[in-house]
């Protein structure tokens, strides 16, 4: 698997204001990358940078292995670029705009352009600006689709959507995606852990981690125990320990780096002789959740 | 190329009603140009107010259109759909300037056509450099500002911001320091300014807006633009007006020996020597000069000069170039005026003193004359254009009117209304002093309307068979250096205002 995009050390501030942190993340070829992190963590700044929106401060941003700040019409003629404010042509019908950007892509294909405005029900004869915000995402969706591009950069496409139109557009996307790379920023993991392979997490421009989902949720657990001396805790725990709270006699927290052996010892050799623990698989939004909060305690 | 034609394509389907707009706004303008090539004789196209509206309303169409054309594919921000499509940027700035050139320059090309042709003169024969090079003043003045700003701002109320606050300042700054922002008049070398303003904008436009359409970094843009605007008004400030008379010297046509146009202080009109005391403790000093000798058919018209003062304690008083703004001097003898500071004045004003300067005169020669008979017809005058003479059905009154293509000659003339008799033709009415002409090398001067026209009207005593109209080009532009020795201002005083103490 190769890398489809990459940032090195990318970092970017607005005057005193850190938007990137040094930011090292991988996207491999074919995976359906989802980049989650609450608002205002650096998704779309990214995701900018990555296609050459705006410039870095400092740092390397590299598509299909080429810097970002030298992607060439070939290179766009690759990509389909879906985002949420992204200012479209209002004066242009639907069907004028598909028209208008075949002649750009030498691989449009005309019968698919037409299958997705009959699939996500898209009026040829409305102008854009008449359009519903979810019409306006099928219609830049449909526009990225239809050329079969290498890679698919979706920054929060869902926003302001119902859940209807989301699953439409995520249909859409997985049914025309096939051997595209998927880059599906969000910061609502909901949105996107049904057909994410890959995940990354970003907070405050630092990218908490990234790795395939499988991984993620057999590394977290949510864990639970009952010491047989409650008044014997611990003076500090683990780093890998998060959200720990205490009650009168229960101890929770939850792993970051799970491991049945080595968690189990390590809560013997700190709580010593221990009625019960309890291991729970976490489902994803509570990771992030969990995530969440850690990263606004450490910040 | 391809996708240059398909942007284009989309941005004539796009602002068709703006284009509609300007193409009407253009016609208009080439139909009441050319109708009022006829006005003296048929009044009725003598439109002002239709023409008036016309020349407003043609900038006008053309910045929106300039504005709405760049606007459609904005430069700043990064949300713009087509960004992060395979846009070539050499292909999206081709279509703009394609759509510039279809539908403002070309236009305009054949509304200047129609409008020149209609005044009688020929636009693709000799008048052909100046057609073309209006175009490109045109451009320079009316396209590229805007085109830059345009890339540099996000929409239509950025761009009236754009325009309003530079605008603003230069206004405050004209107010609080006009020497700084409109300089001195440098007379017939005005035009040196005005190109020193068009050389900035056809440097910095286009370098702003292949930046912008090339990286789109606005910021640094930005910084450009401010910068180009600051050297466009004020780089001009410092530059004395001598320079600009050393930059128009390059273009004599002819080269005058030193020996020749000789300046002197005229001795024999010494009497006009004067020293006027004025208010605010200065004093005007008036020295007469003599230019000799001047070969026969030559005249010198002084431009300005340069004077110091220099006391034999070693006090000095110097002046800096000061333009001659009177051009009815021509001939040999000028008076030289420099207002002196009065203490200087007072503390040398019975000493000898030493007057050293140096005088820029404009050569002028080369005399022709054209003879226009009267009777309305048009007449192709060398250097002018083409001109017309009637009279009134009762003789009482004669007309002679001048249309030039692109701008007013570059030549100094004057017309005279002649009584041809058995003994020779006697002149039975001359015009006053010629007209101060640009002696702008250029074929075009910069602004809308293509034809620029002189009239002059007579009433003679004796009835007139026809008129003539004389030429003179200026053909150096000299600097010569005079002396004046053992000068005692205090004995010129004239009047009798005492200096106070």
């Amino acid at each position: 698997m190769t890398d489809i995009l990459r940032t090195i050390n990318l970092s970017k501030w607005f005057r005193k204001t850190v938007a990137l942190d040094h930011l090292n993340m991988v996207v491999p070829e074919h995976s359906v990358y989802a980049f989650v992190g609450p608002n205002g963590a650096g998704k779309t700044t990214t995701i900018k940078i990555l296609m050459n929106a705006c410039q870095a401060s400092e740092g390397v941003a590299q598509v299909f292995g080429h810097d970002s700040r030298k992607l060439c019409p070939d290179d766009f003629a690759e990509i389909g670029y879906v985002s949420e404010n992204q200012q479209m042509p209002e004066w242009m019908t639907v069907e004028c705009f598909m028209n208008y950007l075949r002649p750009f892509y030498p691989r449009w294909d005309v019968a698919r352009a037409e299958e997705l405005l009959q699939q996500f029900e898209l009026p040829h004869d409305r102008k854009i600006r008449n359009l519903s915000q979810g019409m306006r995402m099928k219609a830049a969706l449909a526009s990225s689709l239809a050329y079969r591009p290498r890679l698919i950069v979706l920054d929060e496409p869902f926003t302001g959507l119902d859940a209807l139109v989301r699953d439409e557009l995520i249909g859409g996307v997985l049914e025309c995606a096939e051997g595209a790379t998927i880059l599906i920023s969000s910061h609502d993991l909901s949105d996107v852990e049904s057909f994410a392979s890959h995940i990354g997490y970003l907070d405050h421009g630092r990218l908490q981690f990234s790795e395939e989902m499988k991984s993620l949720a057999e590394r977290f657990r949510e864990i639970e125990v009952t010491p047989a001396n409650p008044l014997q805790s611990p003076a500090s725990l683990p780093m890998a320990w998060l959200s720990a709270e205490q009650s009168a006699a229960v101890v929770r927290f939850v792993d970051s780096q799970f491991d049945q052996e080595r968690t189990v010892a390590e809560v013997h050799r700190l709580f010593g002789k221990t009625d019960q623990i309890s291991v729970n698989p976490m489902p994803l939004r509570a990771i992030f959740v969990t995530l969440a909060k850690a990263g606004r305690k450490a910040g | 190329m391809r996708q240059a034609l398909h942007i284009f394509k989309k941005d004539v389907r796009h602002l068709w009603l703006e284009l509609a707009v300007a193409i009407t706004v253009v016609a208009a303008f080439g139909f009441t140009g050319a109708r009022r090539a006829s006005w003296l004789a048929d009044p009725v196209t003598n439109r002002t107010a239709a023409w008036t509206m016309v020349l407003i309303l043609l900038p006008l169409s053309w910045w929106t259109v300039i504005a709405r054309v760049i606007h459609g594919e904005t430069l700043p921000g990064d949300r713009q759909f087509w960004i992060t499509r395979p846009y070539s940027w050499k292909s999206l700035l081709g279509a703009k300037a394609l759509f510039v050139l279809a539908f403002i320059n070309l236009p305009m090309f054949l509304a200047d056509i129609a409008i020149v042709r209609a005044y009688g003169l020929h636009p693709l024969g000799a008048e052909l450099p100046g057609l073309l090079w209006s175009q490109v003043l045109l451009t320079i003045v009316f396209v590229l500002p805007v085109a830059a700003l345009s890339a540099l701002t996000g929409g239509f109320v950025q761009l009236i911001l754009a325009i309003l606050a530079p605008c603003v300042i230069g206004l405050a700054v004209a107010i609080a320091l006009p020497e700084v922002v409109l300089g001195g008049f440098w007379g017939g070398s005005e035009w040196i300014r005005a190109y020193y303003v068009f050389l900035v904008i056809s440097l910095a436009a286009p370098v702003i807006v292949v930046w912008q359409y090339s990286t789109r970094r606005t910021a640094a843009a930005r910084f450009l633009a401010v910068a180009a605007a600051m050297l466009a008004v004020l780089g001009i400030a410092p530059i004395p007006w001598s320079a600009a008379f050393k930059i128009q010297s390059w273009f004599s046509k002819r080269s005058v020996e030193q020996s020749l146009a000789h300046v002197d202080f005229d001795s024999s009109g010494s009497w006009l020597t004067r020293v006027v005391m004025e208010r605010g403790d200065r004093v005007r000093v008036e020295l007469p000069l003599n230019v000799t000798p001047l070969p026969s058919g030559m005249s010198a018209k002084p431009e300005g000069f340069s004077v110091q003062l220099e006391a034999p304690d070693g006090a000095k008083w110097h002046s800096d170039q000061v333009l001659v703004r009177d051009p009815s001097d021509m001939g040999q003898e000028f008076s030289l005026s420099a207002t002196v500071d009065g203490a200087f004045y007072k503390k040398v004003k019975d000493q000898p003193i030493r007057v050293r300067g140096s005088l820029y005169l404009t050569i002028f020669g080369n005399r022709r004359t054209a003879r226009v008979p009267l009777g309305d017809q048009l007449v192709p005058v060398p250097r002018v254009g083409v001109c017309a003479a009637s009279g009134r059905a009762n003789r009482q009154s004669y007309f002679l009117g001048c249309s030039s293509a692109f701008r007013f000659p570059a030549v100094l003339v004057s017309y005279r209304f002649i009584q041809s008799t058995s003994e020779g033709n006697e002149d039975v009415w001359t015009s006053a002093e010629p007209r101060p002409i640009s002696y702008s090398p250029f074929p075009a001067e910069p602004g809308i309307i293509p034809v620029s026209q002189d009239f002059t009207f007579s009433i003679p005593r004796v009835s007139s068979s026809e008129a003539r109209v004389d030429t003179v080009e200026p053909l150096a532009y000299i600097q010569r250096n005079f002396e004046i020795d053992n000068l005692r201002l205090g004995d010129f005083q004239r009047d009798a205002t005492p200096v106070s103490p």
